[in-house]
């Protein structure tokens, strides 16, 4: 199979960017340290009782450094009473700079966890933990939304995250 | 004036250039036609669907509602269920028995399996819409129906009786290939017949794992034989199949753009050899890749996410070839036309001829929509767009038109081949044509803007509480693109109805079909057991481990289905 010259130029062209583009995202993930949602454990969504979402919150690690244990379910976040009346849009709390990390599971259908403006998006799938890391390094007020589909009350699922 | 059969020996036919056989008329008519009506369902609750995402729209026109499916999320599951499911698989494979009997020169092997397949689908058409019309509460679950969401079983036989009915089509093409193979031993098959069983391959294979999906988790849970489901496994055998799909629309639209276009345009193909080569790339690297809609999953490792987006950025090559070997392609047909200099063979494209224009239209379209799919293939980038608007934007412009608009190019021949009159307004088409264009760019650009803003995808966010105020703006725009929208989807049907109908005047151009295939393509290309072995081989290499961290072995699964009316959460 011959290849014409045009078509050759074309070709290599195609290759040398997908390449590029390859490095890039190498060099994202070692570099840079971005990293994907990946693997944390199992959770059983009618046993949560004996876990950490039991009593849904933000807990201080040390320092700046936080996590925050989320419940999802049919159509709002339960982050624990210190983030508001049950059932209401909660919201969580945090001074700049904090490492935030995110634990995340559903009680019944899949739900989704984005945080605008900071590159967090989790698919909160039951029988699954999601997991995500933050740096909030400016203040402001920053929504949390679902954004995968979970019924009816879909697009009233929400939360705020206030960096002061 | 009807052609009658005219048979020498067993298989072979004698095609009227300017009609069809009787044969031809009801089969491929049927598909047709049913893949129409699919559209009607599908099309327009777009525009409405826009209409609803708008905030300024909902704040002037507060009790607005959807006509027909009136729930959001109802309208949202038969636009996707009737556009992205029904329409495109009637239309595919309407299309290719067309293609293949007239490549072939012979008919299509069974009429039997032909209408059995026909039926299958259409009850299966039938049972989905009738099923989320009554019972909008339960049956809204969208077209990527994830567990542990259940709607009532009529929705899943449904979609089990569009994939098995599919199947026995693509078995219909392939013994009827497979005969022809045995009476041309050693010849190549042509292009567009080479094309439809790659991608029927493909498609048999990645079916399988929706069709594990439907049949072992969700219409047992449905059918409340099993009260749990496994969210997680659902959505990877689910992907295992979604990725595939988009190139199951695509590679007709790229038969179109191969070996039509360049005849239509007034030229010829630059590379056949090439374009085989594309064709496989697709089948082997179409399934390999699916994970790249499963980024922010958390019960799928990091690593398998790397090596899938690789594999997605070579899916990507067959793409560039195709770009540049339609672009030569029609450089030449523009040089043909009198076209001077380094860019006046653009100018003298037909630009007037709705066939042509339909499908220069959803190339132009389809680079943009190229480029934001390389957004999307980036693991980290995809992080800030995944599930926004932004995604809905980006399919707007490869499904909705590089897709779309291509098989409307292709319906504005095929129909009056089919009715055997005239396409009824030239003019609405290709006022159809361009709007559309128009539309859709506004419509998709907003909606990735939009996204970039934080608006969610599959919400009724017209109300919502949440959006910035340049969410808000940027919706509004995608209802200007819906409006643009909802005029050319009328003017499409008002072709459609007045070529069925009203149309007087005879069919005056054949249909763009090569009979011959290219003796000096690589004889290796058309030997399929290698290349399935190879598909297979690479699908266990990228989606054997997904599939191992997926599955609970210890636990089994333990995720309660849940019925959206509620109380049988048991
Ligand atoms: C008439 C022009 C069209 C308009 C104005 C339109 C509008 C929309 C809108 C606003 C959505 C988003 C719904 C949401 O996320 O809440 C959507 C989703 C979708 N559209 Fe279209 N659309 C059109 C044509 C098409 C065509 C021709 C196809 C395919 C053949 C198509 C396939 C889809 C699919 C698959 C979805 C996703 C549904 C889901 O997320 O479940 N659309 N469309
Ligand atoms: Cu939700
Ligand atoms: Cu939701």
């Amino acid at each position: 199979m011959v290849l014409n010259r045009l078509e050759k130029y074309w070709l290599t062209a195609v290759a040398v960017a997908l390449g590029a583009y390859t490095a890039a995202l190498i060099a994202g993930a070692l570099v840079f340290g971005i990293h994907l949602p990946s693997p944390v454990g199992r959770i059983d969504p009618q046993k949560l009782d004996s876990t950490a979402f039991a009593q849904p919150g933000i807990h201080n690690i040390g320092g700046n450094r936080y996590e925050a244990y989320i419940l999802a379910k049919m159509w709002a976040y339960d982050a624990g009473p210190d983030a508001g009346p049950v059932g209401a849009p909660p919201t969580l709390r945090f001074p700049v700079g904090s490492e935030v990390t995110f634990y995340v599971t559903s009680k019944d259908v899949i739900h989704g966890f984005y945080i605008e403006e900071h590159s967090l998006s989790l698919e909160v799938v039951p029988g699954q933990i999601a997991r995500g890391t933050i740096n909030f390094n400016r203040p402001g007020t920053f929504h949390i939304i679902c954004h995968e589909f979970c019924g009816a009350g879909h697009q009233i699922m929400y939360g705020q995250i206030v960096i002061e | 004036m009807q052609a009658t059969l005219n048979t020498t020996e067993p298989g072979k036919v004698t095609f009227p250039a300017l009609d069809m056989l009787r044969s031809e008329r009801n089969m491929i008519g049927a598909h047709i036609v049913m893949s129409l009506i699919a559209l009607t369902f599908g099309i327009f609750m777009g525009p409405f669907q826009a209409f609803h995402r708008s905030p300024a729209f909902m704040a002037s026109f507060a009790e607005f509602q959807i006509p027909v499916f009136s729930y959001y999320y109802q309208a949202v599951t038969v636009h996707g269920v009737m556009n992205a499911l029904f329409f495109t698989t009637f239309f595919i494979i309407g299309f290719t028995y067309y293609v293949t009997q007239r490549s072939l020169q012979r008919a299509i092997k069974s009429v039997f399996l032909g209408w059995l397949g026909f039926g299958l689908m259409l009850v299966g058409l039938v049972l989905c819409v009738v099923t989320v019309s009554a019972d909008p509460q339960d049956a809204s679950v969208l077209y990527t129906f994830y567990p542990p969401l259940i709607a009532p079983p009529t929705y899943y036989i449904g979609l089990v009786l569009l994939i098995v009915g599919s199947w026995v089509a693509t078995a219909n093409v392939f013994i009827t290939y497979l005969e022809w193979r045995k009476e041309h031993k050693g010849e190549r098959s042509p292009l567009a017949v080479f094309a439809t069983i790659s991608n029927f391959i493909m498609w048999d294979i990645a079916t399988i794992a929706v069709a594990i999906e439907v049949l072992g988790m969700l219409l047992p849970a449905s059918l409340g034989l099993i009260k749990v489901t496994d969210p997680q496994l659902g959505r990877v055998l689910f992907w295992f199949f979604g990725h595939p799909l988009v190139y199951f629309w695509l590679v007709p639209a790229y038969i179109s753009w191969y070996t039509m276009l360049p005849k239509q345009a007034g030229g010829k193909l630059f590379s056949d050899n090439l374009a085989r080569v594309a064709f496989i790339m697709l089948l082997v690297f179409s399934i390999p890749v699916g994970v790249h809609h499963l980024f922010a999953d958390p019960g799928v490792s990091e690593v398998s996410k790397f090596i899938q987006t690789i594999l997605t950025l070579i899916v990507a090559v067959p793409s560039f070839m195709t770009a540049f070997n339609i672009g030569a392609s029609l450089e030449y047909a523009g040089r043909q036309n009198g076209g001077k200099g380094l860019l006046g063979w653009i100018w003298k494209q037909k630009w007037n001829d709705p066939v042509v224009a339909a499908q220069l239209i959803a190339m132009l379209v389809f680079a943009t929509g190229g480029m934001s799919g390389m957004i999307n293939a980036s693991a980290q980038l995809n992080i800030a767009v995944h599930n926004t608007s932004w995604v809905t934007g980006h399919f707007h412009t490869t499904l909705g038109t590089a897709v779309t608009l291509t098989f409307i190019g292709i319906l504005y021949w095929l129909l009056p081949m089919i009715r055997g009159r005239k396409l009824f307004s030239t003019k609405a088409a290709l006022w159809q044509v361009y709007s559309w264009g128009i539309g859709m760019t506004i419509f998709a650009a907003s909606m990735g803007q939009a996204g970039l803003e934080g608006a969610p995808r599959r919400a009724d966010l017209g109300n919502s509480p949440y959006l910035t105020d340049l969410a808000k703006n940027w919706l509004n725009l995608t209802a200007i693109g819906g409006a643009i929208l909802l005029v050319s989807s009328i003017l499409l049907f008002v072709n459609i109805i007045g070529t069925i109908f009203f149309s007087k005047q005879p069919v005056v151009e054949g249909a763009p079909i090569e009979t011959r295939g290219n003796p000096n393509a690589p004889a290796i290309l058309e030997r399929w057991s290698f290349w399935i072995a190879v598909t297979v081989v690479l699908a266990i290499f990228a989606w054997g481990p997904v599939f191992v961290q997926a599955i609970d072995f210890n636990n089994g699964w333990n995720v309660l289905r849940y019925l959206p009316s509620g109380l049988q959460l048991k």
